[in-house]
């Protein structure tokens, strides 16, 4: 297996000329260095708890999503996908955890200083698990970081599922707005009452699951013609390049996470 | 038992059972906000027909990929954590798919619709009556006894189960005789029994990752359990042991529904198939 580091200098350069040149400094990391830094920082604001560690976090991505130039729309993404669960979080906590310290009453519902302090710990860390997987799912096309992994030994038919579900998704998507359109030109009512429109479910989801799994048959007889379940290595054209500090900052970055595990279910923090 | 196969046929219909598994569980969670998911029939149809590996496979992926590979809009931050969860999904259905608790058995006689339905009241009942009712009401609510000296929250969480439970046995015996198919009986208690471990092992990961909610219609439930004096962990796993056991018994007849639309042909290629309907039907 030929590793990149070990590519030829002419490969490197046509590989260079072949994938189109990314953004940022950023953008061009190895994608496993990217998961890396997402899967550390999301399980990392979990480990250290309270709000030093978790804040830590929110500022490093932050700042790494302006050095990749993605702030702007991580900050809305992020926001805009946490916001219903904040306000959950918010709501839950805020007026049915149990505590000692009543801020204000409402109704039947005390707010109480332990439940505040409880939703802000949570709001801290759901950010920071949600910046870290959204600056990598921005900053990285899930295809090379399939490939990558696959490069590293994953089985092909792995990659081969991760790959095929990111087509699958509009597609059944796709498909199922095909057979809502056509079972309204028969008639279906979708868009009257509450009932009326669950009633309008079966003959919607029916025929869109049944149609998809269908197309197993066709699929599996394609993919054996072309040899997909050939033994053996696949020889991939193209590699991620990774270069060998991104090794280290990867390692450093699990040993930091473990640290802070161990430092957590030891007191220490 | 076998663990299940992973050939050609079963690797395509994995990301397919992803796919429906992500689009069904988004529109039901986000849009129509009732306290279950619906985002598991394809996990549980790769189990069912594939094998209780290719299952667990499968469940791990879905939420794996639904955090790292899938672009937004179906991209989710939340599933990864709770992978395990699936992957217990996805394991239970292949086993029972193996031993045939899938298989549609029509036309049985009145006497053994009976017993099936006796069978299934039976469980139902005995565990609402001894796990969930002491569990919900701090064991101080029976529905034969004095109730006065009970809070009125958990007189009305008694009774709100006990219709539950109630209405839950008139249904599944309803669809027993009504499609006289003896298999709804055995869907039934794969369901509740599945739903059941899947709130056991999800609650922990609920309570600490998320502080108990997950922006869906459950956080309700949540907070009222909260309310009535449970801390966290014990509320979020009051909730799951009510949403889990409805929503996994729900898709699992989805699964089994959709196992008996599609063709014999089609279904027997898998590796477990003529197991997950029954060799004289294949």
């Amino acid at each position: 297996m030929i590793l990149a580091d070990d590519l030829d200098p002419d490969d490197v350069e046509r590989i260079r000329r072949l994938v189109p040149p990314t953004p940022s400094a950023y953008h061009r990391l190895n994608p496993l260095t990217k998961a890396v830094i997402a899967t550390v920082g999301s399980i990392g604001a979990f480990a250290a708890g309270g709000y030093v560690g978790p804040i830590a976090v929110d500022l490093v991505m932050l700042f790494l999503a302006f050095r990749a130039g993605v702030l702007g729309q991580l900050g809305r993404v992020s926001l805009l996908l946490t916001l219903p669960i904040a306000i959950s979080v918010v709501l839950v906590s805020v007026f049915t955890r149990a505590g000692t310290t009543i801020l204000f009453t409402i109704g039947p519902f005390d707010a109480t200083a332990e439940g505040v302090d409880f939703a802000a710990q949570t709001l801290v860390r759901l950010f920071a698990i949600s910046l870290s997987i959204g600056l990598f799912v921005m900053t990285t096309d899930p295809r090379a970081f399939v490939f990558d992994l696959e490069r590293r030994g994953v089985s092909p038919r792995v990659a081969f599922v991760a790959v095929a579900t990111i087509e699958a998704v509009p597609t059944l998507v796709e498909r199922a707005a095909v057979i809502g359109e056509s079972q309204r030109a028969r008639g279906l009512d979708t868009e009257g009452s509450i009932r009326a429109r669950l009633r309008g479910v079966l003959p919607l989801v029916g025929p869109v699951i049944i149609g998809a799994l269908t197309d197993v048959e066709e699929r599996s007889l394609a993919l054996e013609s072309r040899a997909f379940s050939r033994p053996g290595r696949r020889h991939l054209l193209w590699a991620m390049p990774d270069r060998r500090w991104e090794r280290w900052v990867r390692w450093a970055l699990l040993a930091l996470l473990v640290a802070t595990a161990v430092a957590r279910l030891t007191g220490r923090i | 038992m076998s663990w299940g196969r992973f050939d050609t046929r079963t690797i395509v219909l994995i990301p397919i059972a992803i796919a429906i598994n992500i689009v069904l569980g988004q529109t039901v969670s986000a849009a129509l906000k009732i306290p279950i998911y619906l985002d598991s029939i394809g996990t549980i149809l790769v189990g069912v027909l594939a094998g209780p590996i290719p299952g667990l496979v499968t469940g791990l992926l879905a939420n794996l990929i639904w955090t790292y590979v899938l672009p937004a809009p179906f991209h989710s931050d939340y599933a990864a954590p709770f992978a395990i969860v699936a992957a217990e999904i996805g394991f239970v259905s292949g086993v029972l798919g193996q031993v045939g608790w899938f298989r549609s058995r029509p036309n049985a006689d009145t006497a053994r619709l009976v017993l099936g339905a006796a069978v299934v009241v039976i469980v139902l009942g005995l565990i609402g009556y001894y796990g969930f009712l002491p569990f919900y009401t701090n064991g101080t609510f029976t529905f034969f006894g004095d109730t006065s000296k009970t809070e009125p929250f958990f007189v009305i969480v008694g009774y709100l189960i006990g219709i539950g439970v109630v209405a839950a046995i008139l249904g599944l015996i309803a669809l027993l005789f009504v499609r006289r198919d003896l298999g709804v009986a055995y869907v039934a208690i794969g369901g509740l029994f599945c739903g059941i471990v899947s709130a056991l092992i999800s609650a922990p990961i609920s309570a600490v990752v998320f502080g108990g909610v997950t922006g869906s219609g459950a956080d309700l439930l949540v907070g009222a359990f909260q309310k009535a004096g449970s801390d966290l962990q014990t509320a979020v796993l009051q909730q799951g042991l009510l949403s889990d056991p409805i929503d996994k018994t729900i898709e699992f007849f989805i699964g089994f529904v959709i196992l008996q639309t599609l063709s014999r042909r089609f279904v027997s290629r898998f590796p477990q198939g003529e197991k997950a309907v029954g060799l004289e039907q294949a």
